[in-house]
């Protein structure tokens, strides 16, 4: 069974990048672009793994990520924060809030699906 | 002047002094007289004696011839008439014929009469006619004689004793009429002249050497007279002089105390202007020193309204609310008939001694509240009419000069004060404008760091994914043509990040985040990237490290960049040869090099490649590319770090960057 992982991001062009990525490898993409319809997708769908935007309209990507990990069945999910390279400090923000791993924009796809795949092993 | 103790008059010590020297005198002769008349005692005596033994050897040969013995007895006698002859006999052979002795001298032994000192004892024979009829014996007593002499002598000596006194009365009469009293009274005068008695002349009296003393001391009582007047008159003119300097001392020392107290205010007043910004506190100093200092009842200043062209009352002193009150419904205006219009129009103070000399004027509520002198001080900033500072009092009379130049004074701080106040306004106002431009810059900054990249990121993550053929085989021109793509979209993606950071650091706003890394995961890291950058330049990529390196602490992703920065530099202007990055630890310190092959780094260029916007001029160099703000925000890094980045080169013998930095940074 194909592993799922649920894009939480604003960015059609960004969403499009990862799904054309993620699926030609095959996974299995869930995508939704604002944090609280990341919230009710991860206690719908239980994904394997999230890709958590930062910058989302609505409650931010650590909120979610704050959300997602307070609910005992989700706090297992894989959540990797996707942020701005420019603001400095997000690293730690990201880890503070919960998250299991931390890729700066501009991400190499290439990179990232590396970092996915370490996580998903 | 009182007399001496032993006051002894001149009349007697003179009268002394001639008395002793005739006594001497007297004395003398008197000596010489007794000594002369005791001689001559002794002779007559003895001639006396002579004469009764002669008389006798006259008178008795006849009666001893006839034995007339009566007669003999009679002339016995007679003898005794001289008083000095004691005893007499007459004998003839062993028969006594007569035989007499003085009353004090019965001697019946007549060998009592042989001291020849105290008697003389003579004998002489009695003839009648060539034949002896008797011897006659005679003593006389030395005694009587002494007693006449003894007698004399005290006659002399008594004589003597009252001429001595006779002279020594005489002269003690002369000397005190002729010389004791009239000096008596010039020492009179002397006294009283030394009493200062100046006015009553000396008498002259007599024609003589004390005359003439007398002359001389009235001669020197007139002196003295004139020095006195002279002195007197000096002692007046330096008691005037001393007057009219204490005079000067005290308005001077007035005016000192004044002054004093004029600059204490002006200081009081210069350090509220100084040290506070509260208008309203500044001017109510200010005006009420000038109150006071002006001696006035009342003061207002008021703030020249510019828009509306009238005064406004800003702070006042010593006035009722009443009048403050109906002030603030008046419109003051530049140039009206107030004291204030007349001196804002003018530019200069203006009084008015007393108003109730005046047909009318503007403002009832002055004269209704009992005002009477004004005094009005325009405040003038570089032409500018910014307010106006008025006194007022309620008695008549003008201003002292002092007042208006202290007011003057007091207007130049109140228009420093208006100044200050406003130049605050001015510069809070500035200061928000300035902290809303900056907020929306740090908005704008956080925007395009968003906005910028993400259609770039866009562009990047498409033409990686058609590389990596997700959406079909790619023909080979066109894999190449989207390399080219991607390697300039990265290169933009860099240059945007550069003015980014550096628009941070300007603004302050370029901060540390602080955790723990690996230095040898981090180089690894930033090897693994530029691999295949060098790669693809025919470049040998080396990594000299130590087995194991402490963690560090610091902000990775920045120390990341630094080094990627450096590489990346190596491997641009490296065309053949290697890159090597070594790390090694010193004194608790990172150290990191980054060393190349490459053309090198000329001297001069040397000090200037860490600078912004600076990149080596020359062809070679422009060809490669790139902002020159790499090398300022990697030092910038450095620095905040605590650390120190710098190059050794020379042209043809390649470059080597090092920094070092703390291993563990605490605080940036």
């Amino acid at each position: 069974m194909s592993k799922s992982i649920l894009v939480v991001e604003d960015q059609e062009d960004n969403r499009r990048i990862l799904r054309d990525l993620l699926s030609s490898k095959g996974y299995e993409i869930i995508e939704v672009t604002d944090g609280l319809a990341g919230v009710e997708a991860a206690k719908r769908e239980k994904p394997d793994l999230i890709l958590m935007d930062i910058q989302l309209p609505g409650i931010d990507g650590y909120e979610a990520t704050r959300r997602i990990k307070a609910e005992p069945d989700l706090a297992g999910i894989t959540i990797i924060a996707v942020t701005s390279y420019a603001l400095s400090g997000d690293k730690q923000k990201a880890l503070e809030a919960g998250c299991d791993g931390y890729v700066a924009k501009p991400f190499s796809p290439r990179q990232l699906l590396a970092e996915i795949e370490q996580h998903l092993a | 002047m009182t007399a001496p103790e032993s006051f002894t008059s001149v009349s007697r010590r003179l009268s002394s002094a001639f008395v002793g020297v005739v006594t001497l005198v007297l004395l003398i002769f008197a000596g010489l007289a007794i000594i002369i008349d005791s001689a001559k005692v002794s002779s007559e005596l003895e001639k006396r004696l002579d004469t009764a033994l002669e008389l006798s050897t006259v008178s008795l040969p006849t009666p001893l011839w006839n034995l007339d013995n009566n007669v003999v007895d009679d002339f016995i006698a007679a003898l005794f008439l001289d008083s000095a002859i004691v005893y007499a006999e007459v004998v003839w052979g062993d028969q006594l014929i007569s035989k007499k002795s003085g009353e004090n001298y019965n001697y019946e032994d007549s060998s009592e009469f042989s001291d020849p000192d105290k008697f003389i004892d003579q004998s002489r024979d009695i003839l009648f006619e060539g034949n002896k009829v008797g011897t006659i014996r005679l003593v006389m007593s030395r005694e009587s004689v002494k007693r006449e002499f003894i007698l004399t002598i005290i006659k002399i000596t008594s004589l003597t004793v009252f001429i001595i006194a006779a002279i020594f009365l005489t002269s003690l009469l002369i000397t005190r009429k002729y010389i004791a009293q009239p000096l008596s009274k010039l020492s009179e005068s002397a006294s009283s002249i030394a009493l200062g008695n100046l006015e009553t002349p000396v008498d002259k009296g007599s024609n003589d050497e004390i005359g003439q003393l007398a002359v001389h001391l009235d001669q020197m009582r007139r002196s003295i007279k004139d020095l006195f007047s002279e002195v007197h008159a000096s002692k007046e003119q330096i008691e005037e002089y001393s007057r009219t300097l204490e005079q000067q001392v005290d308005v001077r020392t007035r005016e000192l105390a004044q002054s004093v107290e004029e600059l204490e205010a002006l200081g009081e007043v210069s350090q509220v202007v100084g040290s506070s910004l509260d208008l309203g506190k500044v001017l109510g100093s200010i005006v009420r020193h000038a109150v006071l200092f002006s001696e006035a009842d009342g003061g207002i200043v008021f703030t020249f309204d510019q828009v509306r062209q009238i005064f406004a009352l800003k702070t006042s002193y010593g006035v009722s609310q009443n009048f403050e009150e109906e002030l603030r419904r008046s419109r003051i205006r530049k140039g009206d008939n107030s004291a204030l219009g007349q001196a804002s129009t003018k530019g200069e103070p203006v009084q008015i001694a007393d108003l109730s000399t005046l047909a009318e004027y503007p403002l009832a509520c002055v004269h209704q509240e009992g005002y009477r002198a004004l005094l009005a001080v325009p405040l003038i900033h570089e032409d500018e009419l910014v307010g106006g500072l008025v006194v007022m009092r309620k008695h008549a009379g003008t201003y002292p000069e002092r007042a208006v130049n202290l007011l003057h004074t007091f207007a130049a701080q109140s228009i420093l004060a208006i100044r200050n106040a406003r130049l605050f306004e001015e510069i809070e106002e500035k200061g928000r404008q300035l902290a809303q431009a900056d907020k929306h810059k740090s908005e704008f900054l956080a925007n395009m760091s968003h906005e910028l990249r993400t259609p770039l990121n866009a562009i990047l993550g498409y033409t990686e994914l058609i590389l990596d053929e997700i959406y079909g085989e790619v023909p080979e021109k066109i894999e190449e043509v989207l390399k080219r793509l991607e390697k300039n979209g990265r290169h933009l993606l860099s240059l945007i990040n550069d003015v980014l950071d550096l628009s941070k650091i300007e603004a302050g706003r370029f901060t540390l985040t602080l955790g723990e890394y690996s230095l040898i995961e981090l180089i690894q890291t930033v090897y693994t990237s530029v691999d295949s950058l060098a790669a693809e330049k025919n470049l040998s990529m080396k990594m000299n490290l130590p087995e194991k390196l402490p963690i560090g602490r610091g902000d990775d992703q920045r120390l990341t960049q630094v080094l990627l920065n450096l590489v990346g530099n190596a491997i641009k202007f490296t065309d053949q040869g290697e890159v090597c990055i070594e790390a090694q630890v010193e004194d608790d310190r990172f150290l990191v090099s980054v060393a190349d092959t490459g053309p090198g780094i000329s001297e001069d260029d040397l000090s200037t490649v860490f600078r912004e916007f600076h990149q080596i001029d020359g062809s070679s160099t422009k060809q490669k590319g790139g902002t020159g703000l790499g090398l300022s925000i990697a030092k910038k890094i450095i620095e905040m770090h605590g650390g120190r980045i710098w190059v050794t080169s020379a042209i043809g013998r390649g470059s080597i960057f090092n920094f070092s930095i703390p291993m563990r940074v605490e605080n940036s």
